[in-house]
């Protein structure tokens, strides 16, 4: 991941992670907001209903009351005190609670049997135990109905004014669908009535003056927390599994005479709106965050271009330098750290640049002077026989013609061979400042390795070396000049042979190591100090005595063409082991073909 | 001192004007012809049991006198043989249907075999055939009371080969139903003579609130007066006929099912408070009773003890839980289903669990039934209230012995609980006169007059 992509990733993510902590804390501030509102607006239908509750109750008993002083009735109960009988009023409950909007009526005698009752007029003679409440504010009774089913209604006793011995009044409402419909609900409120009336909930008990939810049973829980602590239960209902689907309700209980929870009042507030208002607030700060996000992106993306254009600039001069171009230069004029650290970089390849040519005119003279040195040295050697024999033909001129003819063929031969030495010593100078440039092409580093054992095996085994092998059976393939690798192996062996001057083992190995191929050749000679291990590639050194010190640097420049590299290990048992490790051709390939 | 002819002037006169008072006295009790009387009803005015219609219309081979006896009509006379298997019944000459055909043997013969259909097994005979003006019946038990049930409406002779059934013998021909009425003029060629009456218009299906308005307002002359509300009908001045109870009210129980227990349906039984059903729904106008036969007519109804006894209920009904039972009425009247609804809470204080609910529900294991009787005799009536509850021929003798023994044997099993006696109660108009109640509760309109008639 470059470095822009890491700062637009990171400009990014701060600014995602801000956005949505905003929104999350927007989102979760707007929707206590709105929930409190909903909260104290469905409390306040709460009351408000508590309100027509009771003034639904208080109807209630005036209008018995109102009945228990009509004229009708103060002549019925005059009727009944002279022995009247009560059989012809039989039906009289009905149209008197026809006439007073009255769900339920009952006559009751003065010994609490029911004379007529208008919601089920079979039930005559039989007791009515509700006149104990006489007098009392009208209060919730539930009343068995001839077709099985049970009502919950606000009923109130009272006496027909005058009436000795009493005639009783048991007068009420149904709180059926028709009560309930008459509570003045505001659009989205929808008021319930759940007759207690089984031990577990049921949703068959709900009445109401529409159709019921089709999640009526959803409210169970609500309802029976109202139903078991006697007390108002507030909740959040969801009737489907969607949010919009849901109510704010209120289970009010709604207590008997004997304190008991005949039903259950559910006041649900719809929280559609609500819900449709949070997501409406919630889409428009989702399209506001996002196009916040993009401009962010967008900000991003030229700020981290910004940042990172001079960096990566670095960056690319650095590998320029890297790849030997030391004089590159950045062109950065920010004032900034960037720009001191571009400063700093010109400056840097600058040093690099004058130090180079320093240590390369430093270099080049210590070259010269080992080149002089080690040219002096062998021209030395060669030179002080032509001297002593130049000299002995000097010195012959005074001898006899025929002592002076052997002597000058003597010393003409010594001539010559020492001139042969100094052109073989100019040759290998010669080859070595002109290595050619190598012709790669695929081959397998084994066959290699063994064409050279093979070679050099008579040799070898002249000097009484044991040869050992561990050549893997996988192809090394690399790419390779043949000719120039087999030089450089063959300067190895060679090296490892003049090692063992009195026999031992030469052991060649070729292996894979990852994506390489890696050829070693060790000897069992005296082996090398450290010193010497860390200059033995140097040009011009040698341990030897007649060495020219050119070898190792040659093999040197070979592994290096090849783009490998080579070293040397002192293993602990003794000797030297020389490795060289060369990039296989696929890797190379695949290499160059990126490049 | 007056002169001799103003005397005799003066004493002439008032012989004149006591012989014109005498005569117009004479002519205010003497029933006028013509005029059209209207009569409004709840129920269908040709369907039995009530078919006032075809009363009218139709006649029968006899007739129930007050006494409770059959007396001729469409049959002269009538002997029995054979130890009352063998009956024949000479039938009267010179009668003519409406539209002219003559009365025969064989036309009584066809009419007869039409009662018997679709169910032969509620026959009262065996075979039936005519041999000259006479029919001859044969039964396969002794029957010695088939006058008497021969005169029951539905054994009416109808003229079969004629395009409409309702071709008969009657005072009153029928003429057609238009603007809600059944209309019915008089047959001038009735074997019983002219009716006073030109015609008779029945309005059926008029609830007992329009009926008595329109009584009120003389729009109708002969309404309706159920048992209940007998007290407000005399409250209201009406001129009302009252019958002997000819309206059983009974429970029919299914005794299969949840009721299979004989113990169930005793329990049943002694758990409905006819008292309180007859005192107060039905306003003192039922006689309670648990026999099947009304007191008056069996002498025996004592014996059938009729007072609740819950705890004896509850015993007999044990503990065990049975499945919620329906009670169906088959008459929808108001009182019927009060009655219903009263049945269905002493039930429930007995511990059944019922519901009451109005309509005939065949399948119902209970059901609220009121059987109208026609015969007016002890074993006549036995009779046909058996065959009502679709046990005929159970009925083994004459003397009161042998009629309680077949009504016991009828109410053991605890199929049918009697209840209450009903009478039947209509309301006649200011100008309806002469206006008589059958021995069954049906007016006879047929001998009806209109005051004031032209």
């Amino acid at each position: 991941m470059t470095l822009r992509q890491k700062l637009l990733l990171m400009f990014s993510l701060t600014v995602i992670g801000v956005v949505a902590a905003v929104a999350w804390t927007v989102s979760l501030r707007v929707r206590g907001v709105f929930e409190g509102l909903d909260r104290e607006q469905t409390t306040a239908l709460v009351t408000q209903f508590q309100r027509e509750f009771d003034a639904h109750a208080a109807d209630a008993a005036a209008t018995v009351e109102r009945l228990a002083a009509s004229d009708e009735l103060q002549r019925l109960a005059f009727s009944f005190s002279n022995g009247g009988d009560t059989a012809p009023y039989l039906t009289i409950a009905a149209p008197l609670a026809q006439q007073y909007r009255l769900d339920d009526l009952e006559l009751v005698s003065r010994d609490g049997n029911i004379i007529s009752s208008a919601q089920w007029p079979a039930r005559f003679g039989y007791r009515e135990p509700a006149i104990s409440a006489l007098g009392k504010p009208a209060f919730l009774k539930l009343e068995d109905m001839p077709d099985g089913s049970s009502q919950i209604g606000l009923f109130a006793v009272r006496t027909v004014t005058g009436s000795s011995p009493p005639l009783y009044l048991v007068g009420g409402r149904q709180l059926d669908a028709d009560f309930l419909r008459d509570f003045p609900a505001p659009p989205g409120t929808q008021v319930y009535l759940y007759r207690n009336l089984t031990d577990s909930f049921d949703p068959d008990n709900f009445t109401g003056p529409a159709q019921l939810p089709p999640g009526a049973a959803q409210f169970g829980q609500l309802v029976n927390a109202a139903r078991s602590s006697a007390r108002n239960a507030t909740g959040i209902v969801y009737l489907t599994r969607h949010r919009e689907d849901s109510v704010n309700a209120t289970a009010i209980p709604l207590k008997g005479a004997n304190n008991s929870v005949l039903a259950v009042l559910v006041i649900a507030n719809s929280r559609r709106g609500m819900v449709e208002v949070q997501r409406h607030i919630r889409d428009i700060s989702l399209s506001v965050a996002a196009i916040g996000i993009l401009i962010t992106v967008a900000a991003s993306l030229w700020i981290a271009a910004r940042i990172s254009a001079p960096i990566e600039e670095l960056a690319r001069a650095a590998s320029q330098v890297a790849a030997g171009q030391w004089d590159t230069r950045v062109d950065i004029r920010a004032r900034d750290e960037v720009g001191v650290l571009a400063r700093s970089f010109n400056h840097m390849t600058h040093e690099l640049v004058t130090q180079r040519d320093r240590l390369v005119q430093s270099e080049r003279v210590a070259a010269w002077r080992e080149l002089a040195r080690r040219l002096a040295h062998e021209l030395k050697n060669p030179l002080f026989p032509l001297q002593i024999t130049v000299e002995n033909m000097t010195r012959a001129r005074k001898l006899p013609r025929i002592q002076f003819d052997e002597v000058f063929a003597e010393s003409t031969a010594t001539l010559q061979a020492e001139l042969a030495n100094l052109k073989a010593i100019i040759a290998r100078f010669s080859d070595f400042s002109k290595m050619p440039d190598p012709k790669l092409e695929r081959m397998d580093a084994r066959d290699a390795l063994r064409r050279v054992v093979s070679l050099y095996g008579p040799a070898l085994e002249e000097k009484k070396i044991d040869v050992g092998t561990s050549i893997t059976a996988d192809q090394l393939i690399v790419l390779a000049d043949a000719e120039l690798f087999h030089r450089a192996l063959s300067n190895l062996v060679l090296n490892a042979m003049d090692a063992m001057a009195e026999g031992g083992t030469l052991t060649v190995s070729a292996s894979r190591s990852m994506d390489t191929a890696r050829i070693g050749i060790a000897d069992s000679g005296p082996g090398l100090t450290e010193e010497e291990a860390s200059r033995l590639f140097t040009p011009y050194f040698t341990t030897r005595q007649h060495g020219t010190g050119l070898g190792l640097a040659i093999v040197q420049s070979i592994i290096a063409d090849h783009r490998g590299r080579i070293f040397v290990e002192r293993p602990d048992n003794g000797g030297a082991r020389f490795v060289v490790v060369l990039p296989l051709a696929n890797l190379l390939l695949a290499a160059e073909s990126k490049t | 001192m007056l002169p001799r002819s103003v005397t005799k002037l003066a004493f002439s006169g008032l012989l004149t004007a006591a012989l014109l008072s005498s005569v117009a006295a004479h002519a205010r009790t003497r029933p006028h012809y013509g005029g059209t009387l209207r009569v409004e009803t709840v129920g269908d005015a040709w369907q039995l049991p009530d078919g006032l219609a075809r009363r009218l219309t139709l006649d029968t081979l006899t007739t129930i006198n007050e006494s409770g006896q059959a007396e001729p009509a469409l049959a002269t006379r009538w002997e029995s043989g054979n130890a009352d298997h063998r009956w024949e019944f000479q039938i009267r000459p010179g009668v003519r249907f409406h539209d002219g055909s003559p009365l025969t043997a064989d036309t009584v013969v066809a009419a007869l075999d039409l009662t018997c259909q679709p169910v032969a097994a509620t026959c009262l005979w065996r075979t039936l055939h005519a041999v000259g003006p006479s029919i001859i019946l044969t039964t396969d038990s002794p029957t010695p009371d088939l006058p008497e049930l021969l005169a029951q409406t539905k054994f009416a002779i109808s003229q079969q080969d004629a395009a409409s059934p309702t071709d008969g013998t009657g005072p009153f021909r029928l003429t057609g139903f238009a603007n809600g009425a059944l209309t019915l003029v008089a047959n001038d060629d009735s074997w019983q003579g002219r009716p006073f009456l030109d015609s008779i218009e029945i309005y059926p299906h008029r609830s007992i609130r329009d009926q008595w308005l329109d009584l009120s307002v003389g729009r109708a002359d002969v309404v309706e007066v159920p048992p209940e509300m007998l007290r407000q009908a005399e409250q209201q001045h009406l001129a009302v006929l009252v019958s002997r109870p000819v309206d059983l009210l009974s429970l029919a129980v299914t005794p299969q099912g949840p009721l299979a227990s004989l113990q169930m349906r005793q329990s049943i039984a002694l758990a409905v408070d006819r008292a309180s059903i007859s005192n107060v729904i039905f306003q003192k106008q039922g006689e309670v009773t648990a026999s099947l036969l009304p007191a008056a007519l069996s002498g025996y109804s004592f014996l059938f003890p009729a007072n609740l006894d819950l705890d004896r209920a509850r015993t007999l009904r044990g503990g065990a839980s049975t499945a919620p039972l329906t009670l169906a009425t088959e008459d929808t009247s108001a009182a019927m289903q009060l009655a219903a609804e009263r049945i269905a809470l002493n039930l429930h204080e007995a511990g059944f669990t019922v519901l009451a609910t109005p309509g005939a529900h065949p399948p119902a294991p209970l059901v609220l039934r009121r059987d109208h009787l026609e015969a007016a005799s002890p074993r006549a009536a036995l009779d046909e209230l058996l065959a009502r509850f679709g046990q005929n021929g159970t009925v083994t003798g004459t003397d009161p012995a042998a009629l309680y023994q077949s009504e016991q044997a009828a109410l053991v099993n605890g199929a049918i609980v009697p209840l209450l006696w009903l009478p039947r109660d209509w309301a006649a108009g200011e100008r309806v006169r002469d206006l008589r109640l059958s021995p069954d509760g049906i007016p006879l309109l047929a001998g009806a007059s209109l005051e004031g008639a032209p």
